[in-house]
């Protein structure tokens, strides 16, 4: 099953274009989007005792920011209506609004040896690492605004990493963490059985 | 003359374990959101939404272990399927297979047959014609199959094809149902081979078949004249002309 998954993943490597975009349909989701954590409770970020959120990029880069959401807000944004799809079978049709995670690597120069991007969380332990091909696929975005509104903490307020072109499990939620990398360190889920790829 | 050459003898075995790994971890799936609506969304066609499998007919244990059980097994349907496809349509056994003028009047005098309407087996070569009806269906249902998974497995990277069967939603759906066809032609071949013609399970194994132990040569119908035509006659006395 091992060679099969890394079999699975050549393939699903070549089958895989930036062009091909995901488009959801008019019905959102909205309250029946699903809310999923790993946490014991909602995992909200305390200001009193870590101080103001900030998101930091950095790892193979030439300069490594660390961005306040005012600043991520202040960056240029996208809003997309994609579908979400899950690793239990069902997909929410659900639109997003943050900046693409290739805006941030172009803004941090990100060096050619990279070619992983973990994305972290103040989730428990929870992270998950892309390939890099996938990672700057146009609809792969830092999040922070989920159908109009800000970003709620059942969907990873303040900020999360969300695009169709994974399973949901891969959109770290909670987001405090990008490094760009030369090797994969796997993630959560990835870590349990699921297999790393995850691409739909 | 072997009734089944060896390849198809090892397709159809490899094919009866992979097909039965590939539902049993996809039922597994399943039940990981046992419904087809999108959320926030509803489905106009399935009445047991939320109703999960009977986790005996499930297996690889858990979502991630019949996902991976699923991704693995597909590998060996596909390639088996191709090298029996491709052996048949080599060796001219599909002409066995494939459906012909008059299927349509020979099932019916099947179907008589076995409602007792009729008081002979009809001869309709090496096959009858439900028989080639269903061995003609099973590969075309398994390529549904094989093509709706591809389009839920890579609905955005093969959008095209999932868009084609109606979107990710659909294509879900058009996979279970695929299945459940898989599932029913199945479950009565293995019934037909136990009730009518359990000889055939050695023409499976060995290729050996005694053609006067067939059901044409039996007269036989789902549990009568199960048992070889010559101990009917050795039980006749001598001389006895009523049969």
């Amino acid at each position: 099953m091992r060679a099969a998954e890394r079999w699975n993943e050549k393939i699903e490597r070549a089958l895989f274009r930036h062009r091909s975009m995901d488009y959801g349909t008019a019905v959102l989701a909205g309250a029946a989007y699903p809310k999923y954590f790993v946490s014991d409770r909602v995992p909200v970020w305390n200001e009193a005792e870590r101080g103001p959120w900030s998101l930091e990029v950095t790892g193979l880069v030439d300069n490594p920011i660390r961005l306040s959401l005012a600043e991520l807000q202040s960056l240029p944004s996208v809003t997309q209506r994609v579908n979400h799809y899950c690793v239990e079978g069902w997909t929410a049709v659900v639109e997003y609004t943050g900046v693409r995670v290739s805006e941030l690597a172009r803004r941090v120069g990100m060096k050619r040896e990279a070619q992983y991007v973990d994305f972290a969380s103040f989730d428990s332990d929870y992270h998950e690492s892309w390939d890099l091909a996938s990672a700057l696929h146009p609809q792969t975005l830092v999040a922070y605004g989920l159908d109009g509104h800000l970003l709620g903490p059942g969907h990873g307020a303040p900020a999360r990493l969300h695009s169709p072109i994974k399973l949901g499990y891969k959109c770290t939620k909670y987001l405090t963490r990008v490094a760009f990398m030369a090797e994969r360190n796997g993630g959560y889920w990835s870590d349990r059985g699921y297999e790393w790829y995850a691409g739909t | 003359m072997k009734r089944h050459h060896w390849i198809v003898r090892v397709t159809h075995w490899v094919n009866v374990v992979a097909l039965a790994i590939m539902v049993g971890s996809g039922l597994r799936i399943f039940n990981a959101y046992p419904a087809f609506a999108r959320r926030g969304d509803t489905f106009c066609c399935y009445p047991f939404a939320h109703k999960a499998i009977p986790s005996w007919l499930t297996f690889g244990g858990w979502l991630a272990g019949a996902r991976n059980w699923h991704f693995a097994a597909m590998w060996v349907l596909v390639l088996n399927g191709l090298v029996y496809l491709a052996f048949i349509y080599l060796h001219g056994e599909w002409r066995d297979l494939v459906p012909r003028r008059g299927d349509v009047r020979d099932s019916w005098e099947m179907f008589k047959f076995y409602a007792f309407a009729r008081r002979d087996h009809p001869r309709q070569g090496k096959h009858n014609a439900l028989q080639r009806a269903t061995y003609f269906a099973l590969p075309v249902v398994g390529i549904v199959s094989v093509i709706t998974g591809l389009a839920i497995w890579k609905p955005v990277q093969l959008g095209l094809l999932t868009d084609l069967l109606g979107g990710y939603v659909w294509a879900r759906y058009w996979h279970f149902l695929a299945m459940v066809l898989l599932v029913v032609l199945a479950v009565g071949h293995v019934f037909m081979v136990f009730a009518v013609d359990p000889y055939s399970l050695t023409s499976m194994i060995t290729g050996n078949y005694d053609e006067r132990l067939s059901p044409e040569e039996r007269n036989a119908r789902p549990f009568y004249h199960l048992l070889p035509p010559h101990r009917a006659t050795k039980a006749t006395a001598p001389g006895d002309t009523t049969q």
